[in-house]
């Protein structure tokens, strides 16, 4: 079992857009999730999440949405665009065939 | 889109900078409290709950930074505060910015004007449609025949013409005001693809035989003359005393065919019939005054054109031979194929003369920046130095080394820019006068210098290079500190290895000085033995009179009487102590040589027994000075019905006449079709005498008697004076206007004649003397600062030393050795470079080689000399160190 928090490089795109595919999130619930959903095996550091946000958003793959919340602040969500959507689903593929390539390699070996 | 995104978000933070920061604000603490939040929820305490979520998070602006980090509009904003900062650091030392940037405008001018002399002389094309499909064919030019028979049978080209250039006095009689004249033929202005600036241009209806006499004026001649008036197109202007009907101006920016000069008005090649009438040149076999080009047919290659010409040229050359040339020439005539070369640059008679000197030049600029560049290292780095503590400070704070490393070369590329925006402006003044002292009495130099792209890039190349050469040490040596020693301002911390560092770079420019020294010598001498080179007359207020019967419109019967008018007017002057005729005039730029057959055997040197020749009146040898040295001189008695006589140089009589007295012998010439003419017996010896050039070795040279033959259409007049030049002009002007008002006369001085056939020595000597001593100005420089700089820095150590009982003179032996070293290295390498280097310049020296010992020792002494006064100037500051003084500032 890899150490905690050593996320394969470039994949942290991947896991925010799949995260975003349910609903918007703000950071910290999109850090949660990630570290949830795979057990604790990835901690997400939000050194490496909000600059990637930024990329993303860039890149127009996600876009912010503003919600006002309890203590009457606007919280800064974001929601995955028709491109982002695109984009998630060309990544998983190229993940699946990557990932299956490199498990039939380690068996075969 | 993605691109636009990115190119949108990037700009819309850079314009709503602190919108983006405050939502970045929110968006962080937020996080932070919902991390905290969570933990509390866990059952932690609510202090404790937070800095475990400040410490997860870590650093809050490195996260921001992190952030900023991911869309390009940072590095932006960073390199936009960089310039900014870098601003408001140089314009606080005023001083050091202003000495780098003039050192910097020294040596980028320089290096832009080489260049952009280079570019305009080698590289510009013409301003003309496509130039790269222009193709000159050539074989020693043309002749009208061969050119109508090309141009009727050619099928290579979409487009022919032919060209040719010559010079149009103006005036109507008196002081002849030239225009530089453009033949062209009737298609030349269609196949360029040029558009008329005013009126139209002349095509190929105007250039039939027996056509009218038209003219194009040339765009800047159109300016200057005419001020641009609409009203020029229509009028009549006078080419040789003919009145030519202007009918437009070309457009503006096309200078001719040729570079290097320029034309003021193109005629048609049918209206040389009007100026030169009959026998009309146009049918004329032996008449070379044209070249020939065109623009290739879409899809015919080099190879292809080669071969086609070879096909066309025998039917060409076949059907053109000079009918007056013996059998053999006439065989090899007819063997002659033109060969194509492209023409896209124009053709130039300077590039020969100027290439290699122009590279020469070209390596010369290149090392006074490089020297400059040394120097602007060691002032930047004593400034660097001054600035450890900034450079320190800004790196506690925060600032990583490549921030710094970054802002320190920014500032260095803006001085550079700096410079070369100087430099530039420089360099338009430089090419300006370099143009004029190119031009001599017969050559007027026109460089069109309009700025192009090549040369703005080349200028912002090297300012960009030259930026991050003096840059780069000063930069990454200057952040690389010890914080703490640094920020306690410890001298000798600082000191020992940056010392050699630029002890190094002073002795590379001595080096490099040296060679620049060197090769300074070695040009200047070379002018110095051309000029004092015997000429075998004497140059010294001799007046050349050139007197044009011919243009004049008298009838050739008339000539004899005319120039012996003149000539009686001339020697009547008050001032002059001697006047001569002849048909050329030494150095003058025209030749007149045949093939002679002497009654001694003799065995041929060189090619063949061709020889120059010159027709002259008595009094010539006399008023050239150039003696008499065997036999007599003419006289009245040489008269046309007496037997052929001449007076032959001293080359020409030890070759031609070996070992015997020449006086009384006799050569025959050959003449037209190779036929010998009757004999002409030798009556006397000169002395050897300049022809053509200084350089040259003195041509076998004959000189026969004016009265033994026909009068020419042009003569000219030697003026021996004892008043200068500016009081024999106008005199000279008035008595010759009273024989006849028309004849058109040209006045200069035999030793303005002698000075332009040196002017490339002359140019490439005064040069290469200033950048020379520029580089010396420089390396000096450099010494002294570094120096001080040493004596300052180790103020403390010889303090020490002087309170423990050194004496200033030990001290000063201490500096000293630095000189010592420093210039032993730099002169080692200097003459190292020297002797690899020099022997690009071998074709170029007269009366010395390139390794010439003198000159080498000579350099090495000057450098040395002025170095060690320079280091002596420098190193006294060490001796006047007050021993307590330096040691309490510690």
């Amino acid at each position: 079992m890899p150490e905690k928090g050593a996320l394969v490089q470039g994949t942290l795109d991947m896991l925010i857009l799949k995260t975003l595919a349910l609903e918007p999130m703000h950071g910290y619930g999109i850090a949660q999730r990630i570290e949830q959903i795979s057990q604790g095996v990835f901690a997400v550091n939000p050194g490496s999440l909000f600059p990637a946000f930024r990329r993303l958003e860039r890149q127009a793959w996600i876009k912010p949405v503003w919600k006002p919340t309890d203590n009457n602040r606007r919280a800064k969500y974001y929601a995955l665009t028709a491109r982002g959507r695109k984009q998630l689903q060309s990544e998983t593929e190229t993940w699946g065939q990557q990932s299956a390539a490199i498990a039939r390699i380690l068996e075969a070996c | 889109m993605a691109i636009r995104h990115t190119l949108l978000g990037g700009l819309c933070a850079l314009f709503q900078r602190r919108e983006t920061e405050e939502e970045m604000d929110d968006e962080l603490r937020a996080f932070l409290e919902a991390s905290a939040e969570r933990r509390m929820r866990a059952g932690m305490q609510e202090d404790e709950a937070r800095r475990a979520a400040h410490v997860e998070m870590g650093s809050l602006e490195s996260v921001k930074d992190d952030i900023r980090d991911a869309g390009w509009e940072t590095a932006f904003e960073a390199l936009w505060a960089d310039l900014r900062y870098s601003v408001r650091v140089l314009a606080k030392a005023p001083v050091f910015t202003a000495v780098v940037v003039l050192t910097l405008a020294l040596g980028i001018g320089a290096n832009t004007a080489i260049f952009s002399l280079i570019d305009s002389l080698l590289l510009k094309t013409l301003p003309v449609e496509k130039p790269e499909e222009l193709v000159q064919v050539d074989n020693y030019g043309f002749t009208n025949p061969l050119w109508e028979q090309f141009r009727d049978r050619q099928d290579i080209f979409s487009g022919a013409f032919a060209w040719g250039p010559t010079e149009f006095n103006l005036s109507q009689g008196g002081m002849v005001r030239n225009a530089d004249g453009f033949w062209v033929s009737g298609d030349l202005f269609r196949t360029l693809g040029l558009r008329p600036a005013a009126g139209r241009l002349l095509t190929v209806d105007d250039d039939r035989r027996g056509c009218a006499a038209l003219t194009v004026l040339s765009y800047s001649f159109w300016r200057s003359h005419y001020g641009a008036a609409a009203s020029a197109v229509g009028s009549t202007i006078s080419l040789d005393g003919h009145p030519f009907d202007v009918i437009g101006v070309a457009p503006a920016g096309f200078y001719g065919m040729t570079v290097g000069s320029k034309f003021d008005v193109a005629v048609p090649l049918c209206s040389s019939d009007v100026l030169y009438g009959p026998p009309s040149r146009l049918d004329a076999r032996h008449a070379w005054w044209l070249h020939a080009a065109g623009r290739v047919k879409p899809g015919i290659g080099m190879a292809q054109l080669k071969s086609r010409l070879a096909v066309l040229s025998a039917a060409v050359y076949g059907s053109a031979v000079p009918q007056d040339w013996d059998p053999k020439s006439q065989d090899n005539f007819r063997k002659r194929v033109l060969r194509p070369a492209p023409v896209a640059n124009g053709l130039s008679d300077l590039r020969g003369d100027y290439q290699q000197p122009l590279r020469i030049l070209m390596a010369v600029v290149g090392l006074v920046l490089l020297i400059a560049c040394a120097n602007i290292a060691s002032l930047t780095m004593a400034r660097s130095a001054a600035r450890g503590k900034e450079m320190a400070m800004r790196q506690a704070l925060g600032a990583s080394r490549q921030r710094l490393v970054r802002q320190l070369l920014i500032e260095c590329v803006l001085l550079s820019f700096a410079g070369a925006a100087l430099g530039l402006l420089l360099a338009r003044w430089a090419d300006t006068l370099l143009a004029i002292s190119l031009s001599g009495v017969s050559r007027q130099v026109f460089i069109d210098f309009t700025l192009d792209t090549r040369v703005l890039v080349f200028t912002a190349a090297i300012a960009t290079l030259t930026g991050l050469l003096f840059g780069a040490a000063p930069a990454f040596r200057g952040t690389r500190i010890s914080l703490t020693s640094a920020i306690k301002e410890n001298h000798a911390a600082a000191g020992g290895p940056r010392n050699r560092f630029r002890l190094w770079l002073v002795a590379s420019q001595v080096a490099l000085s040296l060679v620049l020294l060197v090769a300074a010598g070695l040009l200047l001498r070379t002018f110095r033995n051309l000029a004092s080179v015997d000429m075998g007359f004497d140059a010294d207020r001799v007046l050349l009179v050139n007197v044009d019967l011919f243009t004049a419109g008298m009838p050739k019967s008339e000539y004899g009487a005319a120039y012996q008018r003149i000539g009686e007017q001339l020697r009547a002057l008050p001032g002059v102590l001697g006047a001569s005729r002849s048909r050329l005039t030494p150095l003058g730029n025209s030749d007149w040589n045949t093939i002679i057959h002497s009654d001694v055997p003799h065995p041929v040197v060189g090619a063949d027994d061709t020889v120059d020749f010159n027709t002259v009146d008595a009094d010539y040898f006399a008023t050239l000075r150039t003696p008499l040295l065997a036999g007599r001189n003419f006289t009245n008695k040489d008269s046309a019905q007496a037997p052929a006589v001449a007076v032959i140089n001293q080359t020409l009589a030890r070759r031609f006449f070996p070992g015997v007295n020449p006086i009384g012998h006799t050569y025959r010439a050959e003449g037209g079709a190779r036929k010998l003419d009757p004999p002409v017996e030798v009556i006397g010896v000169v002395k050897d005498a300049k022809y053509e050039t200084v350089r040259e070795e003195p041509d076998p040279t004959i000189f026969r008697p004016l009265s033994q033959g026909s009068e020419f259409e042009s003569e000219n007049f030697e003026v021996r004076s004892a008043l200068p030049e500016s009081a024999m002009v106008a005199a000279i002007q008035n008595r010759i206007a009273g024989v006849n008002r028309t004849v058109p006369i040209e006045i200069h001085t035999l030793a303005a004649q002698v000075d332009e056939s040196l002017t490339r020595e002359r140019v490439l000597a005064a040069l290469s003397t200033f950048f020379g001593a520029l580089a010396l100005l420089l390396a000096t420089i450099g010494l002294y600062g570094t120096l001080s700089y040493v004596v300052t820095q180790r103020r403390t150590e010889f303090g020490i030393r002087l309170a423990l009982g050194a004496t200033r003179q030990s001290i000063l032996g201490l500096v000293m050795r630095d000189v010592a070293r420093v210039l032993a290295f730099g002169i080692a390498a200097g003459i190292a470079i020297s002797f690899a280097a020099t022997g690009a310049l071998s074709a170029l020296l007269f009366g010395l080689t390139a390794r010439d010992p003198f000159t080498l020792a000579a350099g090495g002494a000057l450098i040395a000399a002025v170095s060690l006064a320079a280091g002596l100037l420098a190193a006294r500051r060490a001796t006047t160190i007050d021993p307590i003084a330096a040691l309490r500032q510690e």
